[in-house]
């Protein structure tokens, strides 16, 4: 203990040789930030072939960024061939082409170091470009060539179901991906794409034809959303980019917009058992559509509740308070086809689960309830003002940026405002989305995790109780079919 | 360089108007002992919680708190050490059992926790934070490896005197406050990251039995029993050697006056007195081993092979070579994907990779089977491309792909501020910052003869570790799961 004391009075010593440091930082004086987000239209082309694309220079390294968002994904896999959209993606870049084998494709990236993919997610396929500037021209050729003619190998076709069967037999393995998959069922519900499993059964009924006919109907430029960023002239590019589509005929008639889930969730508090000796947590229900007009009071509102780190109060008073966490905060998602989640997260030994969750609870009826304090509300403020030029720190960032707009459908001025926006709330906006979007009755709790010893709690805290609950089995993994 | 001692880099870049600031600690887990095996990493927490100025409401009271907190621990501490002895006896089951305790420990366990909530009552909440975060400030945090502590944060342009006033403060006038709390956060991150995941403790043990003698034989994250003794007096000692400003170098990548920066450096950091010797480097190296050693372990995991050889320090001259080895034999062209993937089908992944620390090297290959296959299949096979190596060099196409990718992936690792930070930061923790401009041009001067040579001299079977998954069996009343993972593990 001497040693701190006088370590702290060598410190104190240390502080009276500098005169003009300020006492607190809250002295310290800054200049001004002069920051205009840059506007999309101002990047924005249409290429001869159809698609819609953002150019951003940058000339700092030799490097060239191409990536397409593609309006495709999970939710148009067709019925029972559950899997097919995530596969047509990876085996567009596995598969090869029709004049390339794979190994001959994968050779001749390599050798131009050159990181071509794709893939395809519940809501878009994507795929991208990324080189040195010197070797585009080979770049693109080959990148265009994958996506406008791939080959889908047999062999690369039966190697990636069996990556895919072998990663189903794991899916009760880990649980982090038990906590995502069975929140998603409750809020969605079974029938919904999100919901609906890919099983063993539906990734063998998938052909190589089933992917030549996805390609073809998803596949095509007026579908696509590119984002170039790096090493290049504009027009320069324009020509390229004009060049390496053309000839690829487009399909008539829009691609679908994905569906709303017709469900309604029921709250509870809901059980997996896994024998762990940390309990994972989920606790939420429906969040809002990016229409919500109080969607940025609600994202302001979030930060306080959990959604700011460690200065947020879930974080705050789980974590720090009572070390009853690593991690813990909260997500309020506004979604673009359909509501997104809040959800509250975090993980805590089996003991300690139910007094991180009635702490949760109070935090949430604290914030329904109660305003919160003006110095809250300036700290998240600034967090998101002071911080929005990261947003479009480099040039690929804000390529992708807009383009991720462009297919979301945000409006090209959304950005302009937007600081301006968040500036403008005050405790009573915060307190009324609080109190309208936070909804403690329908509060989903999902545990995974040891049941008995989460069920049975701290001893010495008996006024924490899970209370009853549902338990969820875990389901045969390569069928999903669940227990009764 | 600062007259303390201090060295700062600068990198300027227009852009975007922030600026990625950072700092490192040239101290990890190798530079501990038994004991205090986990202070590296519960430090890089302590960091965070405050000053005399920030933190606190009252700091003289906040201090007295302190200590007699460490008085009733230092009690309670031989309580505990009664107690270890008593369980190694057999006289108790159960250390943490309330039964067990004597009244008087009891009694000081009542005292302390009385004393923690004042200690709470006297805290401001994660105000570093909360400053910061107001600031715009982003992606506060740190990191702590068997090597280097590193610190960082994304500050607004405007506002780095922000960064050098709360840096240096934390630095100049840290309180460990909530010293004994946050030790279960780190309980906590550890069950996250090691006991409740499929392989991590297993991972764990393998990393054991790899190092006999070296002290990257323990997890970064420290020995569950050491991180209950560690007190606030081995934090004090340590911090005082470690994270004196000759121990220290700054980073800053973005949009700022460099002058400006050496001036604001010299006013804050410049305050920071030298520390009382340079600490000194690791003195225990790893013995070399003389026999292979095997570990066969059952979890809820693919069926999998995992071979690891003792190699060289980083900046080894063999390094270089031993890299463009793990190249040759990885992603989708390498040899083993091609071989035990594609053309044997014993394998659905496999990939090498050659990892360098400060002190100590190892070469690892990875391959989980394909169902039907066995780990011992998986493991032949990848003897098989060793051999190949050894017999013949690599071709002047292969190597020369290779190297393309390694200059492509030299630029790429320039694009992003904070990770051009993060890179010069380890650097500077192992061999200085130029080394991110002169070892490019070491491996492009590797030749083919040199791949065969390491192949040969790094590779012997009693330089080898080999840890094999097989998939546990299904919990009672999972028939199904039973069946089909003993048929993927071949048994």
């Amino acid at each position: 203990m001497r040693r701190t004391l006088s370590i702290l009075a060598l410190a104190a010593i240390g502080c009276t040789w500098a005169g003009e440091i300020p006492k607190h930082p809250r002295d310290l004086k800054y200049p001004p930030l002069n920051f205009t987000p840059p506007h999309a239209a101002d990047y924005r082309h249409k290429l001869a072939s159809g698609a819609t694309a953002y150019l951003v220079e940058d000339h700092e390294l030799p490097l060239v960024h191409l990536s397409v968002l593609v309006r495709t994904g999970e939710y148009l896999d067709p019925s029972g061939k559950k899997g097919l959209a995530q596969l047509t993606g990876s085996q567009i870049r596995s598969g090869g082409t029709e004049s390339k084998k794979p190994a001959e494709f994968d050779e001749d990236a390599a050798f131009l170091a050159a990181q071509i993919s794709s893939g395809a997610g519940p809501l878009e396929g994507q795929a991208s470009l990324d080189c040195l500037s010197k070797d585009i021209d080979a770049g693109l050729a080959m990148f265009v060539d994958m996506l406008h003619h791939p080959g889908f190998a047999e062999d690369r076709l039966q190697l990636a179901r069996n990556q895919a069967l072998q990663g189903m037999e794991r899916r009760n393995d880990n649980t982090a991906a038990i906590e995502l998959r069975e929140f998603e069922r409750l809020l969605r519900g079974d029938r919904f794409f999100s919901t609906i499993p890919s099983t063993k059964a539906s990734v063998e009924a998938i052909t190589r034809q089933d992917m030549l006919d996805f390609h073809a109907k998803y596949y095509y430029p007026g579908n696509f959303v590119l984002a170039v960023s790096g090493d290049f002239q504009t027009q320069d590019m324009l020509g390229k980019l004009d060049k390496a589509l053309a000839g690829w005929t487009n399909r008539a008639g829009a691609v679908p917009r994905p569906p709303k889930p017709d469900f309604a969730p029921s709250g509870g508090v809901y059980i997996v058992d896994k024998k762990v000796n940390q309990g994972r947590v989920r606790m939420g229900h429906l969040g809002v559509m990016y229409t919500n007009p109080d969607h940025t009071a609600i994202t302001v509102m979030n930060g306080i509740l959990g959604g700011s780190g460690f200065t947020s109060r879930i974080m705050s008073r789980v974590r720090s308070d009572e070390g009853l966490a690593y991690q813990a905060g909260s997500i309020f998602q506004h979604g673009y086809y359909y509501d997104g989640q809040f959800a509250v997260v975090f993980q805590s030994k089996s003991a300690s689960v139910a007094q991180a969750v009635a702490i949760v609870r109070e935090e949430i009826d604290r914030m329904r309830t109660k305003p919160v304090t003006p110095e809250e509300l300036e700290i998240e403020k600034g967090a998101v003002v002071e911080s929005f030029p990261r947003r479009f720190a480099t040039a690929s960032l804000r390529a992708a940026q807009f383009a991720a707009d462009d297919y979301n459908g945000v409006p090209a001025d959304y950005w302009d405002k937007y600081r301006e926006r968040v500036q403008a709330l005050k405790v009573a906006d915060v307190q009324r989305v609080a109190a309208k979007y936070l909804q403690p009755d329908k509060l989903i709790v999902l545990v995974v995790g040891d049941a008995d010893a989460i069920e049975r709690g701290n001893p010495d805290r008996p006024q924490y109780k899970l209370g009853p609950a549902t338990r969820i089995p875990l389901p045969d993994p390569l069928t999903m079919v669940y227990p009764k | 360089m600062l007259d303390n001692g201090m060295k700062l880099l600068m990198v300027p870049r227009k852009g975007s108007p922030n600026v990625n600031a950072g700092w490192v600690a040239k101290v990890g887990s190798v530079n501990e002992r038994p004991g205090i095996t986990g202070i590296s990493h519960l430090f890089e927490h302590m960091m965070f919680k405050g000053t005399q100025v920030i933190g606190t409401k009252n700091i003289e009271e906040d201090l007295k708190v302190m200590v007699e907190l460490d008085r009733v621990k230092a009690e309670m501490r031989k309580e505990e050490q009664d107690l270890a002895r008593r369980l190694r006896e057999g006289e108790i089951a159960d250390v943490k059992d309330p039964k067990v305790r004597t009244p008087r420990h009891q009694q000081l366990i009542a005292e302390f926790d009385r004393l923690t909530k004042r200690e709470k009552e006297l805290v401001v909440k994660e105000e570093l934070d909360r400053i910061y975060t107001a600031a715009g400030v982003t992606g506060t945090n740190a990191g702590t490896s068997e090597d280097w502590t590193i610190y960082f944060s994304n500050v607004p342009a405007n506002k780095l005197e922000l960064w050098y006033w709360m840096e240096s403060d934390r630095l100049l006038h840290p309180v460990f406050r909530e010293f004994y709390s946050e030790r279960d956060v780190v309980h906590e991150e550890r069950r996250r990251s090691i006991d409740s995941t499929p392989t991590g403790r297993y991972m764990e043990q393998f990393e054991a039995m790899f190092w006999k003698s070296s002290p990257y034989h323990w997890p970064v994250v420290g020995w569950p029993s050491d991180l209950e003794a560690i007190t606030r007096e081995d934090a004090t000692s340590y911090f005082g050697v470690n994270y004196a400003p000759n121990n220290l170098v700054a980073c800053l990548v973005g949009d700022f006056e460099p002058a400006r920066a050496i001036e604001l450096a010299k006013q804050y950091f410049g305050r920071l007195p030298r520390g009382p010797y340079d600490p000194e480097p690791v003195r225990t190296v790893e013995s070399p081993q003389l026999a292979e050693q095997r570990m066969t372990a059952y979890a809820e995991t693919n069926p999998q092979a995992i071979i690891r050889y003792h190699t060289v320090a980083d900046g080894h001259k063999d390094e270089y070579a031993l890299d463009v080895l793990a190249n040759l034999m990885n992603d989708r062209t390498g040899r083993l994907y091609k071989s035990l993937v594609i053309e044997q089908q014993v394998a659905n992944m496999a990939s090498a990779a050659h990892v360098n620390r400060k002190y100590e090297g190892f070469f690892e290959f990875r391959g989980i089977a394909k169902p039907g296959k066995t780990p011992e299949q998986v493991e032949q096979a990848i003897y098989k491309e060793l051999e190949k190596v050894q017999k013949e060099p690599p071709s002047e196409h292969e190597l020369q792909k290779v190297k393309n990718q390694v200059t492509a992936s030299n630029f790429r690792r320039l694009q992003s501020d904070h990770f051009l930070m993060f890179q010069l930061l380890m650097a500077e923790a192992d061999r200085g910052w130029r080394t991110l401009n002169t070892d490019p041009a070491r491996t492009q001067a590797v030749t083919a003869a040199d791949v065969q040579r390491v192949a040969k001299q790094y590779f012997e079977p009693s330089n080898r570790n080999v840890l094999l998954f097989y998939t546990k069996r299904g919990e009672p009343g999972k028939r199904g799961a039973e069946a089909r993972s003993s048929e993927g593990a071949g048994q």
